[in-house]
């Protein structure tokens, strides 16, 4: 077992080769310490991911099929659709997020993980919790606030699994060998207190002293839009941070830039969420500096674009190679059209045709899948290796994953958008009645549901190779599982 | 970076910025509203729904009818919300609203449904729609056990009912069928039709169908929707209705189905305790009472005094 070694960077000289080895034999002790928990996580995250696809399905098919499986009460409609978004958003992506992170953190505090029973005891929970919430969703018992819908019973489990995690993080981090506080540990520490926070303060708000009336909904999406940003965001971008320069083996091309990036995001990103709430029963003056916040925002998205895009410069070449460096990449890029869609779909003229129609969903799907899933199946792509001492079994296997995640969400993009266009323009139009309205909208939800097969090939093709890692099935090997066979004289000359 | 007490600093100063900004002073502003009373205290606006209807918006929560029906109407400097008017209904066809929503006509709901998506219509005004005998019917009869009525009953009280009181409501709601009379029974001018009451009540379209947004007509529409709209890609809802056998009589409440919508001779449909909770909430929706903030120039949707940023003011005002 070799696992930090990267083949594609320069050999190392002779008198570095005794620092290299003892770096080596620390690295891998580390890993080692983290593989029951990381790999329980990720275990369970694929699970959700595989149940969250299958819902997904059905929501979307329904939306054309109306009939099917509607008299069953806990398969109607309006119960499959948000136990899906619960379960992609609590059971997937919290997991597989919380998972990179704790790896993250177990390399970059470089110490071994102290009591990986409390985060497999967190783990445990948070599965539970998932558990009771979605069965609570599917039973009638959904609390009607979105991305909350989890019956108060489930949240309080969450939370406790949520506590094990977050005093780990900080028992962690306490024990942490050296002064220098990396890029990607400020983004993670950032999502390990914000989230608490955030959740908690609006389960307060929500639940235990209720706020009046549409404040109600001003705190569901404050909420949602820290959770997508202060969240998930943060776990996501700071993978990207590690995974980019650790993969081609080069320092992260700007600090500075990294650290206006940093503050200018949590600072500009926890303020939007309110443009959601365009022109509804509110005082204008709340949307207008959620959209002024999205329009801010454009700052940190420059420069970590710029700053990834320089560390990659004249490196663009081994996305041919490295699974992950592609994942990755394409996650960051998606990070990039993700923001600038955000901005255009918040400005008020554009809102106008775009509030109340598929355009919302479009946007959610470029955050959490575009961007954020493709960076978390790049890091477990680097990291599950490391923990099982295997490496991937079949390079077919990761390209047709990559391609078929690829197409399925940038057509699902596609047509969800053209469907909230055509929606949009015809709502506007008082003159048409609704119905006519919407007639163009199920031909692009047909479109829909064909990338939704094309999503869950990806993701079984996906759970099955990581079935195989799991069993100790992958190759036996000193070098990574590459995309295309290597070519060492087009690789020096990339060096 | 080095120590790690200005990242943590940072960390919380970041969030704490964004919960004040965004939470606190908003809910300083539009958090603590009371009922609009007219100048002698009475006609209070909104009043607390009924126990049925409450338990309504459970049901409309837990089986995500929010996911495809908002409940929020916007101004016409936004969007063409109130020009547009509903697919059916009686010659001229009900409007979605007469006036934009204000925080107002949410304070008593829990949770609030404002929605962010319209694969459906907007039921802001849903219950206002519905048929003017209807509402006449339902609140001129007495309530029936088990749905209490609205808590603020200042009855007696000389209330226009869902009548415009003021010139500036009146204009904006020109062009829209005329406002329900014999109301007045309700004390707070949205009558609380019951899901009994109304099937009853209603007088049958000449086609036999239900009248258009009555009771009879949501039951009808929730159990079998594309027997309305044959384009409707909503889910039926058939498993808040039990069908079963005509034993002896015709159950009184059982739903005016028609022979498309596959239920046999003998048979008959009736609604359970939950889906005629769901309809008398669908019925109490109704946002078509006057508010004075919306009334004058420029004025917020909150009672925000002048020293706020003000929402743009609506048309009449310009």
């Amino acid at each position: 077992m070799n696992p930090a070694n990267l083949p594609l960077r320069k050999p190392p000289t002779e008198s570095d080769v005794t620092i290299r080895d003892v770096e080596q034999v620390e690295r891998a002790l580390i890993d080692a310490s983290t593989r029951l928990p990381v790999l329980f996580f990720y275990a369970s995250a694929i699970v959700w991911l595989l149940l969250g696809t299958l819902l997904a399905g059905l929501t979307s098919f329904k939306l054309h099929a109306p009939d099917l499986l509607s008299n069953i009460s806990f398969l109607t409609w309006g119960r499959v659709r948000p136990a899906h978004m619960n379960v992609m958003v609590y059971g997937w992506a919290s997991m597989a997020g919380i998972g990179t992170a704790i790896w993250l953190m177990a390399r970059l505090c470089r110490t071994t993980l102290r009591h990986p029973l409390l985060l497999i005891c967190g783990a445990a929970f948070w599965n539970l919790g998932v558990l009771l919430g979605v069965g609570g969703i599917l039973a009638g018992e959904s609390t009607g606030y979105e991305w909350l819908e989890f019956p108060p019973y489930a949240t309080v489990v969450l939370f406790v699994a949520y506590s094990l995690v977050v005093s780990w993080a900080i028992l962690m981090f306490r024990f942490r060998r050296g002064d220098h506080i990396y890029i990607t540990q400020w983004y993670l520490l950032g999502a390990f207190l914000w989230f608490p926070w955030v959740y908690g303060a609006t389960q307060i708000m929500l639940f235990a002293v209720p706020l009046q009336g549409v404040m109600q909904e001003a705190v569901t999406w404050w909420y949602s839009n820290n959770l997508l940003f202060l969240w998930f965001g943060a776990i996501g971008l700071g993978t990207a941070y590690y995974m980019i320069p650790k993969v081609i083996g080069r320092p992260v091309y700007s600090y500075h830039l990294a650290a206006i990036g940093f503050w200018t995001y949590a600072f500009f990103a926890s303020w939007t969420g309110m443009q959601r709430l365009v022109d509804g029963p509110f005082p204008a003056w709340m949307v207008t500096a959620s959209i002024a916040a999205t329009i801010f925002s454009i700052i940190p998205v420059a420069t970590v674009g710029l700053n990834h895009h320089m560390t990659m410069r004249r490196y663009f070449g081994l996305l041919r190679y490295s699974p992950t460096l592609r994942f990755t990449v394409f996650g960051a890029i998606s990070y990039t059209v993700f923001s600038l869609v955000g901005v255009l779909i918040s400005l008020r003229s554009v809102a106008r045709y775009l509030h109340f129609t598929q355009a919302s969903i479009a946007y959610s799907h470029l955050g959490l899948y575009a961007f954020f899933t493709m960076v978390m199946f790049g890091s477990m792509y680097y990291i599950v290796p490391r923990l099982v001492g295997r490496e991937w079994r079949y390079a077919t296997l990761i390209k047709v994953h990559f391609w078929t995640s690829t197409y399925g969400i940038g057509l699902m993009t596609l047509m969800l958008f053209a469907a909230g266009l055509a929606e949009g323009g015809a709502l506007d139009n008082a003159s048409m009645t609704f119905v006519d309205s919407l007639n163009y909208v199920p031909m692009y939800l047909r479109g829909r549901s064909l990338s939704g097969l094309l999503l869950t090939i990806s993701h079984f093709v996906f759970a099955f190779h990581f079935g195989l890692m799991l069993l100790g099935l992958g190759r036996t090997a000193s070098v990574p599982t590459f995309l295309n066979p290597k070519e060492e004289e087009a690789i020096e000359a990339q060096l | 970076m080095k120590g790690i007490a200005p990242l943590l600093l940072g960390i919380f100063a970041t969030f704490a910025f964004s919960w004040v900004g965004l939470i606190l002073i908003p809910n300083y502003q539009i958090g603590h509203l009371e009922p609009q009373v007219d100048e002698e205290g009475n006609d209070p606006y909104p009043a607390p729904k009924s126990g049925m209807a409450n338990r309504g918006r459970q049901i409309y929560a837990a089986n995500g009818c929010v996911y495809c029906h908002s409940q929020q109407v916007r101004g016409d400097y936004a969007a063409s919300d109130l020009e547009r008017a509903r697919d059916q209904g009686p010659s001229p066809k009900p409007k979605w609203g007469e006036r934009r929503s204000a925080p107002r006509d949410y304070l008593f709901e829990r949770p609030v449904l404002l929605g962010k998506m319209r694969l459906g219509p907007d039921l802001a005004n849903i219950g206002k729609s519905a048929p003017v005998e209807q509402e006449a019917a339902a609140g001129g009869s007495p309530v029936p056990s088990g749905s209490p009525s609205p808590a603020p009953a200042s009855a007696g009280s000389p209330a226009p009912g869902g009548s415009p009181a003021n010139p500036a409501a009146a204009t904006a709601a020109s062009g829209s069928p005329s406002p329900p009379a014999g109301t007045a029974a309700s004390p707070s001018g949205s009558p609380v039709p019951t899901g009994n009451a109304a099937v009853t009540g209603a007088q049958p379209q000449s086609n036999g169908l239900p009248p258009q947004y009555s009771a009879a007509w949501h039951h009808r529409h929730l159990y079998s929707p594309r027997s309305f709209v044959l384009e409707s890609n909503m889910p039926a809802y058939r498993f808040l209705y039990e069908k079963r056998r005509i034993g002896g009589e015709r159950a009184a409440d059982a739903l005016q189905l028609g022979p498309a919508d596959g239920v046999q001779e003998g048979w008959e449909v009736v609604p359970s305790y939950d889906a005629r909770c769901l309809v008398a909430y669908l019925m109490s929706l109704d946002q078509s009472h006057a508010l004075q903030e919306l009334k004058a120039t420029g004025a917020a949707p909150a009672p925000a005094k002048a020293g706020g940023s003000p929402a743009p003011a609506p048309k009449e005002a310009k």
